[in-house]
């Protein structure tokens, strides 16, 4: 999950003492089922940058920063700084909390700088098909209004509700003399992004509901190694997962007065995939003069919970029946 | 300064949470995956990244027709799971994994090897 705070949809994480304290409740509590990651049958869907992988998890971004140059004439210079705590409540419901911090220093010399608003992300798996490495996740995102620093223009005053539809797919399934093609898969999200206010009165402006979507499409080193072909390749590139993700954002009603035109970007880049976190490096490209000049960079470091401690983060919070073992093949 | 704190008690939190642990990964096999070996192989042997659990690991080895070719039990032993094969003829063969390792996690893959004519 990611990222820009021009469009709200910030990867952000305990930058603030409540959630700071609520992260640290969810991980204390007790536990008892152990399950994993993005793990869907053979295939690996790691954390992506921009968008979010289709799973729920046991997981942290710490952290996310981005450098890049705004999409104002003449551009300003824009560095993000965010986080991102992710836990199960239950096997399939997952809670997710984030937030960022931002400066921007225009062209003039102007700084602004702080948090943008805290955002909340609740979501339930609907599916994980490990015979045909799909996933499928709902979830809604909520942009805590009056939570970040409003009059630097990086949190609003007024909250958004984001209901999200994820999915990630496999193409382990393609035929033999697809092979080299099989360690594919794709992974994507549509949600349609609603503000709590349709207006704002002193500044005129109508705030646009708008469709937040994004996919990637991702190459797992991995995977050719422990599904298709061992390459002996050396280890370092065994673990490499490149990637090319995207995310648009369209205003589609109550855009009156603003420009009706569609932002985002496209973010090449390659992750690293270690046994207990990853790393991810990718390229900021905006598609147009409105999401940005130039190219810009985001780096991540990620923590799998769940495999660094998983008798306590890596269970969800409340569970059933302890994990069975799986059944014979 | 505030963000610092905050980003490096979470960073200390998480890795002060236990030992580390990770995923049972397929580290490599024998016949390799995807390989093409000459002479029939009398085993598979396969080798995770972690230990895995014997009660709840298990390998299959079938032929192109879908019929079994392993044989015997499969004899785990840490990271290593190994089992026989019966005689195999030139053909394509498929491996199916699934471990249960010692953190708890279920994995599972499975891969083809060939075995050439002479």
């Amino acid at each position: 999950m990611l990222k820009h705070r021009w469009f709200v949809r910030a990867l952000r994480l305990c930058a603030r003492p409540r959630a700071f304290a609520l992260a640290l409740l969810f991980a204390l509590l007790p536990f008892s089922e152990a399950f994993a990651h993005c793990f869907v049958g053979p295939r690996f869907f790691p954390a992506t940058l921009v968008i979010d992988d289709p799973c729920v998890a046991d997981e942290m971004a710490l952290p996310t920063i981005d450098w890049l140059k705004t999409g104002t004439t003449p551009p300003g210079s824009e560095w993000d700084i965010s986080g991102e705590f992710d836990r199960r409540i239950t096997e399939d419901l997952g809670f997710g909390i984030s937030d960022l911090w931002s400066q921007i220093r225009t062209p003039g010399g102007r700084v602004v700088q702080g948090f943008g608003d805290l955002e909340t992300t609740l979501q339930y798996q609907l599916l994980r098909d490990a015979s045909h490495e799909t996933a499928m996740l709902v979830g809604l995102i909520v942009d805590w209004g009056g939570t970040g620093n409003v009059n630097a223009g990086i949190g609003t005053a007024y909250s958004m509700l984001t209901p999200t539809y994820y999915f990630g797919q496999g193409l382990g399934g393609l035929p033999d003399d697809l092979e080299f093609a099989r360690p594919l898969a794709i992974t994507g999200q549509i949600g349609y992004q609603i503000p709590t206010t349709s207006y704002v009165a002193s500044q005129g402006t109508y705030i646009p509901q708008v469709i937040v979507y994004g996919a990637s499409l991702q190459y797992s080193m991995p995977y050719l190694k422990s599904e298709v072909k061992d390459l002996q390749l050396p280890d370092f590139f065994n673990h490499l997962i490149p990637i090319v993700e995207t995310q648009f954002f369209t205003p589609v009603a109550n855009n009156f007065g603003n420009p009706s035109i569609t932002t985002g970007t496209i973010n090449p880049g390659v992750i690293y995939v270690g046994s207990t976190y990853q790393i991810g490096l990718e390229a900021i490209i905006p598609v147009n003069g409105a999401s940005g000049s130039g190219i810009g960079v985001l780096g991540q470091f990620h923590l799998y919970l769940d495999d660094m401690s998983p008798k306590t983060f890596g269970q969800p919070l409340i569970s059933g029946a302890s994990s069975p073992a799986k059944p014979p093949l | 300064m505030r963000i610092l704190i905050i980003l490096v008690s979470l960073l200390l939190m998480a890795l002060g949470a236990g030992a580390a642990c990770a995923h049972a990964f397929l580290d490599h096999a024998n016949p390799a995956v995807g390989s093409t070996v000459q002479r029939a192989p009398r085993d598979v042997a396969l080798s995770f990244t972690l230990n895995i659990d014997a009660a709840s690991s298990n390998v299959q080895v079938t032929d192109s027709s879908g019929a079994r070719v392993d044989e015997g039990k499969a004899q785990i032993s840490g990271n290593t799971m190994r089992i026989g094969l019966k005689a195999l003829k030139p053909g394509s063969y498929r491996v199916r994994w699934r471990v249960l390792s010692v953190d708890g996690h279920n994995a599972e893959g499975s891969f083809g090897f060939t075995v050439g004519g002479s």
